[in-house]
This record gives structure tokens, sequence and C-alpha cells, in this order.
């Protein structure tokens, strides 16, 4: 409940002090709606009264119609949080969300799935919101008018009192059962439904070989196993939970029976006044609305805590602690001093006590099997994380001591997969330098091959992406990421395989491309055709997170049996195979 | 309310006839036990008038039928919600029966063109949208004017003039009601407009947040970020600003307390005249306040039926899409050839150049034919009609003398292996996956295909458990070479005598390439071949290359034929050859020029 109540407050954010105002508005509105309801117990009992005592009616009339304007009026200023706060509560939420995501740990922010994050920042958002804003209150409500009148009736009569307290405490327990029991309905339909989900997908993606082997349609072997399963999950979740709500529902229902009997019955020995009674029994009927709704809100605060856990869960992250004693680095050598690291929950490390020594203005290869620690090196030098052990210098300068906005400013990093935004093509280019001029920003695109494509656009530089999206080629798109990283002119390029997944045509260009971008830079290539690297000054041979070889290519080739002149022979081979029957001929015979 | 929504959900209902029923029958009992539940309430009072009568003859007799009144009742709608509930889960799996389905019999390519993930958010997410309305609320909505029906026609059974005060609140219920219910068509798109570029904007800063990192001070995509942040911001004000007034009205007249009141104030004259009795005004404050309790779970019925409309309208569109046409009198193919004869197709026909534009493509059985062009000239369009992804416009394609439109679709897919660039894997073991070309494929079988896949080898010693590892979702737990191998091997399983290669050695790494490659010879073996290729050193020496360009054949013949004629592919290779010599470096001096060769 506290922790609930401490999730809201962080989430509220600069709103926490209206929040605070609002639930105290909401305390003091149920209170109120309580004691109207208790005012019929005087009012009943001037109304049976024998004969009606018409003054004394009127009066608590008149307490209970001031007591129901005073509700109201309390509730037109808790509403008001709603319709005043619940967007701005969104929009500050998902700003303080965003800024989060600019300076969380990379390391934290890949951990974190994208879509997962997304849901974050997306729904997760709006439904924290919406718990501070209405269901904080409702739940108030829910709680504290029941207990309330409770409290009156064992005033009022104490034997009736006990009659509701024992159906409460009994009723209590099943309420507590419906949360437990709905956690874990929800845990195995959320289970089913992903699983289900993930079979949907597939099913769409391999309908041409499940279509030729009668394996597709309504009872599709791939699909009725898992639907079968989805269905019994939803069944036996909505049974389980469905069972104490019904519990607790019907001892309320039993409760005001049994209030009649009992009630009955001391009236009739002359210990209870009947009317008490009768004023009991309209209180007592209140109490089996907020019950009922026990179930589906269980299900609402669940999803509610849920959502604020894991919006509190982001905001707490913490971004990478910069050492102080940095110097703003005016050389570009990349030094590696004895480097191991581990990525976050792996006890094998992923780099395994690395030397290098990359000097300024210099082609640096990395090759080696996938998963030998190549992308590491080149995540490490951005601060993707820090090394457990030994140093990484960028001229001299710790990189852990560079606030990782400074550190980033020098360098450029062309990815494999191109990331462009849903803006011009001339924002795209431009957010490697801001204030770069229309002049500065065509000189990028002519040296990264861009500038023809670009200007065939109907809109030319102010082309929307999304607009065209799908148009653009691979090679295009890579070539517009290359203009992005020649107008920042950074010192220090990494590379990882741009040119892996394009045709032949788009190669040659994006090929030039890069040739311009890395002139005088000092570059750290991922290679995985050796051929693109033959010239490098440095060839880094690496293999389960050690460098197993490092020299030129011709210093590598040397000895015959390393790793390098094997992949080295290996890759000559497959580019020497041909799909011709004759190939196929030659291939097999092999 | 919303008619268009409640149809729409309805249509759907209607597909199930089970479930209707069953939603009929809750209803029925949902209705039984409202107004029960009001005689329940009306045992109560009379129980309590006796004692207040001073009778003690009767409230023995009301208290019980009290208490049967009220445990029935209660046991009516429980019964109700567990049929409803119920109900509408047997509802899901009937739509997602029917979605696969029609899924299967639409053409490949328009499922294709939907995308995976829009396809499992109907399949999925929407359908799982229609639970709030079709178990939560259609079969209350009876009860929700049964009951409070009943409870007004017993308070002006037993007391009209009590009945007359209650009826006061309603004009104000219907106020409420009427402003609730209406539908903020303009609000509700403005609203869900923003709140899906909001999502957009929150997926871009996300996915691209480490180039955000390495080339964005902060002011661009953060600026798209929050201006998105803000337009969603403006468009839920706008609503809530529109909605406020209805908002607050429900907050304060759609409880019970004003209607309490109101029979409080009404009874206090009526008493002291003596117009009604202590049983009358019990009853009154006991189901005055039914019929406004009421209002509130209709008011929820119109939300939810605004909530899913969009889902239900997207699950019939896609129930409604048409399906490929199947031949009346099927033939089979006679043999492996594939012809197509002034093949003319278009992605959208009214609009736009063809994609492909009079193909005449001639593949004798047991050849290799391969594609190549630059992107968007149409080289996959055409491989994708010899499995009738789609239909041609004009002209034919046949294999082995038959028009493909003849031949039964999953009898045309037995005749076809289609390896793509991206390998598809399922969940379950290496051997399901294999197995999945040839469900009834002796282990042998399967071994002996992985084996031509040289995939053999990494399965048995690398994997922990052999052909019974499980691969993980879509293959996730092997690399991108060891899961086309088993795309391979599946092929080779499949013994079709057409294959479709797509880039299939594109994204290998080097030391997988080999094995890929060797694996693809075997697979080719004997076969009519297809094949998309990007590196052109690996189709020198097929026996028939075709060169396409804007959807049109520009050259066709052999690799020294084509490079001798100069012409397009000439350059293509002029280029390839290029590409495959570049180097990197750092100086200007050394570009491009090593020699890599030998």
């Amino acid at each position: 409940m506290r922790r609930t109540l401490r999730l809201m407050l962080t989430a509220a954010g600069p709103y926490a002090p209206q929040f605070r105002a609002t639930l105290r508005i909401s305390a003091a509105a149920s209170l109120f709606q309580a004691a109207a309801y208790a005012t019929f117990i005087p009012l009943l009992a001037a109304l049976i009264h024998e004969p009606v005592r018409t003054g004394r009616a009127w009066l608590w009339v008149g307490v209970l119609a001031a007591l129901v304007c005073i509700e109201a009026a309390l509730r037109v200023r808790e509403m008001a949080f709603t319709y005043d706060y619940w967007h701005l509560v969104t929009q500050t939420t998902r700003l303080r969300l965003g800024a989060k995501l600019r300076s969380m740990q990379q390391q934290e922010l890949a951990r974190r799935a994208a879509g997962d994050l997304t849901s974050v920042v997306g729904s997760n958002a709006t439904t924290a919101a919406g718990a501070i804003s209405s269901l904080s209150t409702l739940f108030i409500q829910l709680v504290a008018v029941p207990t309330v009148l409770g409290v009156v009736v064992l005033a009022v009569d104490w034997r009736l009192g006990l009659v509701l307290a024992a159906a409460t405490l009994a009723a209590l327990p099943l309420v507590r059962q419906v949360q437990r029991r709905s956690n874990s309905g929800f845990h195995e339909t959320d289970e089913a439904d992903a699983a289900f989900s993930s079979r949907i997908v597939e099913y769409v993606q391999g309908l041409p070989v499940l279509k030729a082997t009668g394996q597709a349609g309504a009872d599709s072997p791939r699909l009725t196993p898992v639907l079968a399963h989805q269905h019994q999950a939803q069944v036996k979740a909505n049974r389980s939970a469905a069972l104490p709500v019904a519990g607790a529902q019907l001892i309320v229902q039993l409760a005001l029976v049994a209030l009649v009997a009992i009630g009955s019955a001391l009236a009739l020995d002359m210990r209870l006044s009947p009317v008490v009674l009768v004023a009991v029994v309209v209180t007592a009927a209140r109490f089996a609305e907020p019950l009922s709704m026990a179930a589906v809100m269980t299900k609402l605060f669940e999803l509610s805590e849920a959502a604020l856990r894991r919006v509190d869960d982001v905001l707490a992250t913490q971004p990478l602690p910069v050492a102080p004693g940095g110097q703003r680095p005016s050389a570009f050598d990349i030094r590696f001093d004895n480097v191991t690291f581990a990525y976050d929950g792996q006890n094998q490390p992923t780099l395994d006590g690395i030397d290098l020594t990359v000097s300024e203005r210099s082609l640096t290869a990395l090759v080696g099997p996938s998963g030998s620690g190549k992308t590491t090196i080149t995540k490490l030098i951005s601060r993707y994380a820090d090394p457990q052990h030994g140093t990484i210098r960028l001229g001299g300068t710790d990189l852990r001591t560079l606030e990782p906005d400074e550190l980033l400013r020098h360098i450029a990093i062309v990815f494999q997969d191109v990331y462009l935004f849903d803006d011009t093509i001339r924002a795209n280019i431009a957010m490697g330098r801001p204030d770069a001029t229309d002049d500065e920003i065509e000189a990028a695109a002519r040296a990264a091959n861009a500038h023809d494509f670009v200007s065939r656009l109907p809109e030319g530089y102010r082309t929307r992406v999304g607009e065209i999206g799908s148009a653009l080629s691979g090679g295009e798109r890579q070539r517009i990421s290359i203009a992005r990283a020649i107008l920042k002119d950074a010192p220090v390029i990494l590379l990882d395989e741009p040119t892996a997944a394009l045709d032949t045509e788009s190669e040659v260009l994006v090929q030039q491309a890069i040739d311009r971008l890395v002139v005088g830079k000092t570059v750290v290539v991922i290679a995985h055709r050796l051929s693109t690297v033959v010239g490098a000054d440095q060839i880094l041979v690496l293999d389960a997170g050690r460098i197993t070889q490092r020299g030129t290519h011709t210093e590598l080739l040397a000895d015959r049996d390393g790793r390098y002149a094997r992949m080295w022979a290996a890759q000559l081979a497959a580019r020497q195979w041909h799909a011709g029957h004759c190939g196929v001929a030659r291939a097999v015979c092999e | 309310m919303n008619k268009g929504g409640l149809r729409s959900v309805m249509d759907l209902v209607a597909l199930a006839p089970a479930t209707r029923a069953r939603l009929g029958r809750a209803a029925l009992l949902a209705v039984v036990g409202g107004v029960v539940a009001v005689v329940g309430y009306l045992c109560v009072a009379f129980a309590v008038g006796e004692l207040l009568s001073g009778r003690r003859s009767g409230i023995a007799a009301w208290t019980t039928g009290a208490l049967v009144a009220l445990v029935t009742a209660f046991a009516a709608r429980w019964r109700a919600e567990n049929i409803a509930h119920e109900a509408s889960y047997a509802l899901e799996v009937v739509l997602r029966g029917k979605l696969a389905d029609t899924l299967a019999r639409m053409p490949l390519g328009e499922v294709q063109r939907l995308g995976s993930g829009p396809i499992k958010k109907i399949v999925q997410d929407d359908v799982k949208s229609l639970h709030n309305v079709v178990a939560d609320s259609l079969p209350f909505a009876g009860s929700g004017v049964a009951q409070p029906l009943a409870a007004l026609i017993a308070l002006g059974t037993v007391q009209w003039r009590l009945l007359l005060a209650v009826l006061l609140i309603i004009p104000i219920a219907v106020v409420c009601l009427s402003l609730l219910s209406r539908d903020y068509t303009q609000q509700r798109e403005r609203y869900n407009q923003a709140n899906e570029s909001v999502t957009a904007a929150v997926v871009e800063f996300v996915q691209g947040m480490p180039v955000v990192r390495t080339f964005d001070d902060g002011r661009g995509s953060f600026r798209r970020f929050s201006t998105a942040v803000g337009e969603f911001t403006e468009a839920v004000a706008g609503w809530l600003a529109t909605s406020r007034a209805s908002g607050l009205l429900t907050k304060l007249f759609i409880v019970p307390l004003p209607t309490l009141l109101l029979v409080a104030a009404t009874a206090v004259p009526m008493r002291a005249v003596g117009w009604i009795s202590d049983t009358d005004l019990l009853l009154g404050l006991l189901i005055g306040a039914m019929p406004i309790e009421a209002v509130a779970p209709l008011m929820h019925l119109t939300n939810y039926i605004n909530d899913s409309k969009a889902g239900a309208v997207r699950i019939t569109e896609l129930l409604d899409a048409p399906a490929l046409p199947e031949p009346e009198h099927p033939r089979d193919p006679n043999g492996s050839a594939i012809t197509f004869t002034g093949v003319r197709f278009s992605y959208a026909p009214d609009r736009g150049r063809p994609a492909l534009d009079g193909i005449d493509l001639d593949i004798p059985a047991g050849t290799v034919c391969a594609l190549v062009g630059p992107s968007g000239s149409g080289k996959s369009t055409v491989a994708r009609l010899i499995p009738r992804f789609h239909d041609v416009e004009s002209g034919s394609v046949r294999i082995g003398g038959v028009d493909v439109r003849e031949i039964r679709s999953d009898v045309l897919l037995r005749h076809i292996a289609l390896v793509f660039q991206e390998p598809f894997l399922v969940t379950g073991t290496v051997a399901e996956n294999i197995r999945l070309a040839r469900p009834d494929a002796t282990d042998d079988e399967v071994h002996a295909a992985a084996e031509a896949a040289a995939a053999h080898d990494f399965i048995t010693a690398e994997l922990p458990e052999g052909y019974d590892t499980q691969v993980g979702e879509r293959g996730a737990l092997l690399s991108g070479g060891q899961r086309q191998r088993i795309t391979i091997a599946r092929a080779i399983l499949s013994q079709a005598p057409i294959v479709i290669l797509d880039e299939a050695t594109a994204f290998a790494d080097p030391e997988n390439e080999a094995a890929i490659q060797q694996a693809i010879a075997r697979l080719t073996q004997g076969r009519t071949v297809l094949i998309i290729a990007h590196r052109l050193n690996t189709i020198v020496d097929v026996d028939q290359i075709v060169v396409l360009d804007g959807g049109r054949v520009a050259e066709r013949g052999r690799h020294a034929e084509l490079v001798a004629a100069g012409d397009r592919y000439a350059q293509l290779w002029t280029r390839h050859e290029q590409a495959a010599r570049w180097g990197l470096a750092t100086s200007d001096l050394e570009t491009a020029t090593l020699e890599t060769g030998r």
C-alpha cells in the first residue's frame, strides 16, 4: 500500500503536491459520504417513530442534504485533478522517461528490449497517470466508506455491528485471494497469449510450406495446441478468480439476511429497537457494491501497479558515472590496456585481457568468428559500458573521465542496420551537425554519393523519409547515413561491415562513400570479408575474447597454419563458387 | 449509443452460433437474477415491516423468502457471468480459427503485404479486445434494463407515491446517459491520431537511440519526440474539456445518495400525513436507487463498444479478404519446366507502372536460371508469381505446360521449394523444423537431408541434444548460417522438383558461406532452379541469365555471351569486379587499388 503510494508520488513528479491534496480531498469526500449514509439512522428513527417526529426528520433531511452537497463539492474538486492534470502527468512522465533514455547506460538500454521500453514510454505512462488521477481516489472511496459505516453501526448497536464485522472478516481473505489468484491467472494467460502471438507470426511467415503440407487452416497442427492451451488458461484464470469474488458477494448477501434474522430475534425480545434495525439494514445494503467491484478493481490495480513499477524502474536508472579529472582529448589514438569485460549477467568475459593500440589516422580491422568479441571492442570505444578490468583511453584520456556527450562528439559510427528518422532527408543528414548550412549538407551528400538520388526525389532534401519509406533502397539509406557521418567530421570512425547486405550496384557507391569518409581518420572496422581490409595498417584476429594474431595482411599470411591464413583460404574458395550445374557438380565432387 | 460498433461486434458473434446461444442463456439468467434480487429486497422490507408493525408471524417467512431470493439471484448472476466469460473465450477460438483459415486461402502475396506484425495484432489483440463487450457487457445489458424496471414496478405496486419521487431523478439520468454515450467522433479520432503518432515517436526514439547518441545532441530527435508528446497532451486536453461536464454530472448524480435524499425528503411530509407505511419507506430506500445504479453499466457498455469497434472492423475486413481462386477442375503439372508468356503484373493496378510488363521466360526442366538486375526491377516478383503469391494480370505462368491457376495451390506449393534470404524456422526441435516440409518423413530421411545440407555435423556435434534440440522462437538459439542450412535441409527433404532461391547466402558470415554454398549445390542438383543473385560470381556457370530492368527483360544469355555483348550485364559485371576489389584505407593514395585476387 505504502509502496504503491510512493510509486505514485514519484510518478506524479512535479504534480505530487496537487496529487497529495487530491488524496486528502478524496478522503474527506469519502468521510462525508459515509456520514451521509449514517444520517439515515436518526432520520429513520424520526420517521418511524409513532407519531412521526416531523421536525426532527426535516432537520436530519437538512443535514443529509448538506452532507450530500459537501461531498459533491469535494468530488468536483477531486475530479478536477483528472481533468486538469492527467494529460500533464502523462506528458511530464514521458519527457522524464525520454530524458532517461538519453542518459541511460547503453548496456542497460540494450538489455531492456526495445519493445519493452516502447511500452513503458507509451502505454505504461498513460496507465500510471490514470492510476494517479482516478484509481487512487476510487480506492480510497471503496475502502473508507464501508470502514466508517462499519464503525458507525458498531457504535449504534454492537451486536449488529459484530454481524457486519464477522461478514467483513470472512470476506476479506477472499478478496485477498482474488488478488493472488488473478495475479497468477494473469501471468498464465499472458504467457499463453505471448505463445499464441509468436505462433501466429510463425504461421503467417511459414504459410507457403504449411500450405504445401496441408498444415494450414483452422485446424493447423501448428496452431491448435497453442490455441487450446490459451483457451484453457483463460477459462482456468477466470474460474479461479471468479470463485472467491462470488464467495465474497455471497457473504455480503447472507450478512444482510443474517442482520434481518438476528435483528428481528433481538427486537422481538425487546433487546433492540426495531428502528435501529431498519436503519442498519438500509446502511448495510451499501456494503455490497464495493465488494462486487473488488474483482474488476483488483485487475485494474494490478495493471496499474505493474505500470507504475515499470515507469519507476526506468526513472531510477543511473547514467554511467563520470570520474573527475577528464581532459578533453586533443589526440585521437585509442589504447586498450589489459581490458576484460563481461556483459551484465554473464560470468564468461566477452573480452579477456585485451591490449591494443590504434594509432591516430590509422586503420585497424577486427576479424574473427561471430561471438569472438569484435563488436564488443567497438562498443567499448563508445563507452557502451565500462570494462571490469583495465582501461581504455582516447588520446591518453581515460574514457571513464569523459562525459558521454563529450566522448561521442569525437566518434562517428556507421551501423550495419541503418536507422533513418521520420523527418526530412536534410534533417537526417544534419543530425551530424545541426548548425550546418545547406551547402555543407549538399557537399556531405555528394561525398557520400547521395546527392544524385536525393535531387531526383520529388522534394529533394525536404523529402520526408517516412513518406517515401520503402522507396529508398538499402544502399541509398546507407549512403544517407554515411553523409551524416561525413558531415559530423569526427576524428574517430567505427564501421560495422557496412556493405554486407547490399547489391552490387549499391555496393560500389557505398564503398566510394566510405572511402571518402575515412580519409585522414582513426578507423576501426569490423570486417567479414577479409578482402576489404587487406590494406589495413593492422589486422587483429579475435577468438573467444582474445587477440590471437595481429599484424598486416602480408605478415599474417606468412603464418600459413594461422587462423587468418585459413580464413583467407576459405573465403577465396567461397568466392570461386558457382551455382551452375557444372559448378554444382564440381562442388559435390570435391 | 454506437450502433455501427455494436453491429460489427454482433456480426462477429453471429459467426459462432454456439457462443451466441450461450450468451443468450447468460442474458436470460442475468435478467432472472436481476429481477429475483428485487424480490429479495422486497422480502427484506416486508420482514422488517412485519417487525415494526409488531406482527411476529410473518417475519420468519419473509426472512426465509429473502434468503432464498437473494441466494437464487446471486447464483443466477454468477452462473450468467461464468457462461458469458466462457462463451466469449470460445468465440475467440472460433474467430482465430476462421482467421487462420482465411489467411490460408488468401493469396500469399497479400498475406505478405499485410505483414506478420499487423496480422498478429488482429488475430491476437483485436480478437482479445472483444472480450469486454462480449463477456462483461452484452449479456448484462438486458438485466441492466430489467432490474431497474422490476424495481420501479415493485415500488409502484407497493407504493406509487414513492415511485413518483424516484422518477424525479430519471430525467437527470437520461441527460447524463445521452451526454456520456455521445460518441465524440472528432475528439476520439484526434486522440487516436495523436496516440498513434506518439507511439511512432516513442518507437523511433527508442529504436534510434544508438544513432541519437552518436549523432544527435538531443535537439533534433528529442524535439520530434517532445512535439508528439505535446500534441498528445493537447488532444487529450481537448477531449477532457468537452467531456468534463458530462463526467461531473455522472460523478454527482449517477450515484445512490441523491436519489436516496430525494426519497427521504419526499417521505417526510408523506409520513407526516400517513400516506406511506414504514415498509414502503424501507423499500423505497432499499431499491429506489436501483434505476440510477443501472445507468453506470450501460455507460460502460458504450465505452467498451467504442474501444473494440476498431478491432471488430479490422477482424471483419480480414475475414472478408478475397481468397485465391482455386481451380474447379484441377490438373497436375506435367514436369517441372517453367514458362512465362507475356506476363504483366501490377501491385496496384490503377496507378503507376506495372511491376512486370510483358515477361517471356522459358526455364527448361533441370536447368538453372538466374535473375539479375537493380532493386525494384522485378526479380522477386517473377519468383513470387510461380508459387502464386499473386496471379498475373495478363499472360500466363506455366509449370510443365499447365497454367499455375489450374493447379490446386497446395499441390503447386508441394512442387516448389522456396529458400529466402531470411531463413524461416518455427518453435520446436531441429527435427521438427526439417520435417515441416514432409511430416511423414522417417528419421533416416531427415538425417540424410541434413547431411546433404551440410547441417548434420553441427547438429550432432554442436547442439546439446542433436536433432531434438529446441531452436527457440523463430530459431533464435541458432546462428544465421545454421538456420539457413536447416531451411535448406527442409527444402531437400521436400523433394520438390522446382527450387527458388532468393539471396540465400547474403547474410552468411564467411565461414558459413562455404558450407551453405555446398548445401545449395546439393539442393539444386537435378532440379529446375530459379535463383535471384546479387553476387554475380555465384552465377557465372548457370544455363541462363536473365537481366531485368523496370519490369522487362533487358538481356538474356549465358555469362560469357552477355559479358561479350558489352551491355547491361557487362556493366553489372564490371561493377561487381570493382566491388570485390575494394579495400579500405585511410589515405587516398592506397584506396581501391590493391589486388586481392589470388
